[in-house]
């Protein structure tokens, strides 16, 4: 008898494939071992080529299904397209990436199939073939561990970048699967524009800079806006940087400003007060630049360096461009 | 133009605790408020009624007896009507079963043009509701809207932001949009409205008020279960010096965050 198969439903980000779908395949992989064939889907236009952006992470199956009309569908034509490919393979369990799209998609596909569906996962492990999937709740304040143990396939959105993607090795088996397209008439998409960055205020950004006394000089805030711009992201300041007219209290990071939790922070030039890091500890990754060895920001920091921060960031642009 | 808001009452505070003998979630003394993403909900359906007044905006929640706390909130905004969902039968649901049972209250309530969402409620986080409701509906869906108006008598234009592009969606009426908190500023009852909104209906349908199939509803309707609760650990981080001239150091983070797919 064939493996029960753990999809990873891949998803386009632009002209490429979301990195999220890439780290979901390196985490099912994991998950998988003897017991799941993991199955990566893609639906793609016919000259699109994202399975080339998959290969390397090395999931057993790359199952494709090509149709012109995908990479402007809607979220109902997409559930619609996946449900009837899980009516024909009958997977054990289905991994979203809890992005915009993965959050529509998903639970649209859940009521098509009247199973569980577990929302933004922080992390996923299987008993037997269960799929317990831990997902944050009040604002990240608990953990909860959720299963669904008597209906499959068993749903999951996980939040991206909760797992490193690492390349593999192993040959992808790349096969295609035919779905009939369900046109929704009622629903048009009739302008879609890339915008680099979608947030408004530093408390939405995925991506900080953040600038302290230590990076307060005019040309040193202009480096960093650059900066920020290339990354996606927003300026965020400690409370010091708010008496400046380029800055008001809307900008500050802390506990008498926004608590934020992007994917990247990276601090210039701020040395951590107690209310700063309450701020902004539970970012994913966090990053340190400050003169003083003994900041206390380099307790909380994944990558930290010692030395001027107005110095860094000029050299972390210039290497930008 | 009849438009419905489904909202959350959710704890005042997302300081929860567990209880450290049952390990439960201690909500004990946390007062309900509205949910605040679903007042952006309110406040668009109510510019949608101040641009069309023959519009009528009913709140709909499902939950205990004290929900109608919020749905008077609401109310006291301007909105004309609210309908709490409340039975024994209800406990205990997840979004799936929720879902089935806010869908049938709104066949029931009947007519309705355009269906409302907060993004997501506060305390669980999921944003799952809206399109659940929207497929049950079998109708179109828009989430995540920046911006919702009336485009033409049977339809509705939105914008949607997804992380790296810009949407334009046309939708005919009935359809489902959950909005984002970005779209609008909720505005304070104004005391007139208050004390209007004790005149307004609010009604309480039990389980036998709708039409419902048993087995899809509370714990039963379930899919899933919450098999353990607990408080996170701090993330410990090992700190990974990046060392050497600034070029250098600054090289060894992009590698770094490459790895990461941050950049």
């Amino acid at each position: 008898m064939s493996k029960p198969e753990l999809w990873v439903i891949a998803e386009r980000r632009l002209d490429h494939v979301e990195p999220t779908t890439q780290q979901l395949i390196t985490k099912a992989k994991s998950l998988a071992g003897d017991q799941f064939k993991v199955v990566t889907i893609l639906l793609e236009a016919t000259t699109d080529h994202l399975e080339n952006e998959l290969t390397a992470y090395g999931p057993d199956e790359i199952r494709i299904v090509r149709d012109d009309r995908f990479p402007t569908a809607t979220d109902a034509e997409h559930a619609d397209a996946l449900k009837q490919l899980v009516d024909a393979y009958q997977p054990n369990s289905i991994l979203f990436g809890a992005t915009i799209t993965g959050r529509s998609i998903a639970p649209r596909l859940q009521a098509k199939l009247q199973t569980g569906l577990t929302a933004d996962c922080l992390d996923l492990r299987f008993d037997d073939d269960t799929l317990v999937a831990t997902k944050p709740s009040y604002g990240d304040n608990i953990m909860c561990e959720i299963i669904c143990p008597d209906h499959r396939p068993q749903m999951a959105s996980v939040r991206p970048n909760t797992f490193v993607a690492t390349p593999a090795t192993g040959d992808a088996t790349i096969t295609t699967a035919t779905v009939t397209f369900h046109p929704v008439d009622r629903l048009k998409v009739t302008t879609a524009r890339p915008v680099v960055n979608t947030a408004t205020t530093v408390g939405d950004a995925n991506r900080v800079v953040a600038l302290g006394r230590g990076a307060a000089s005019a040309t040193t805030i202009d480096t960093a806006t650059k900066l920020a711009e290339k990354l996606g992201g927003r300026i965020g300041v400690s409370r010091p940087l708010t008496d400046q007219d380029r800055f008001t209290h809307d900008d500050q990071i802390g506990q008498s400003g926004n608590t934020i939790h992007p994917e990247l922070i990276i601090n210039f030039g701020i040395s951590g007060a107690v209310q700063y890091l309450v701020g902004m500890q539970d970012s994913q990754t966090i990053v340190a630049i400050n003169s003083d060895s003994h900041a206390p920001i380099f307790d909380v920091a994944d990558y930290g360096y010692v030395g001027d921060a107005q110095a860094f960031i000029a050299a972390l642009l210039a290497q930008f461009n | 133009m009849k438009i419905v808001v489904c909202i959350k009452q959710v704890p005042e505070t997302n300081d929860v605790t567990i209880d450290p003998v049952t390990h439960n979630l201690d909500r004990r003394g946390l007062a309900g408020v509205m949910n605040p993403f679903d007042k952006n909900a309110v406040e668009q359906a109510l510019q949608l009624k101040d641009a069309d007044s023959d519009a009528e905006v009913v709140l709909l929640s499902m939950g205990p007896d004290d929900y109608a706390e919020s749905l008077r909130e609401g109310m006291a905004m301007g909105a004309d009507a609210g309908v709490l969902l409340s039975d024994r039968a209800f406990a205990g649901a997840d979004t799936l079963a929720t879902g089935y049972v806010i869908a049938q209250a709104i066949k029931q309530i009947g007519d309705v043009d355009l269906v409302l969402f907060g993004r997501q409620a506060v305390d669980a986080d999921t944003g799952q509701v809206g399109p659940i409701v929207a497929e049950f509906l079998h109708q179109p869906q828009i989430t995540y809207a920046a911006s919702l108006r009336l485009s033409g008598t049977n339809e509705v234009t939105a914008e949607r932001l997804l992380e790296d592009t810009k949407q334009t969606l046309v939708a005919t009426l009935p359809a489902v949009v959950s909005v984002r908190s970005e779209l609008n500023t909720p505005r304070y009852p104004a005391p007139r409205n208050i004390q209007l909104s004790f005149a307004k209906p609010l009604t309480v349908w039990h389980h036998d008020d709708l039409d419902l199939d048993d087995s899809r509803l509370g714990q039963a309707g379930s899919p899933t279960i919450v098999t353990k609760v607990y408080a996170p650990e701090p993330v410990k981080r090992e700190l990974t010096p990046l060392t050497g001239t600034p070029t250098e150091a600054a090289s060894q983070l992009i590698t770094a965050l490459k790895t990461r797919q941050l950049i």
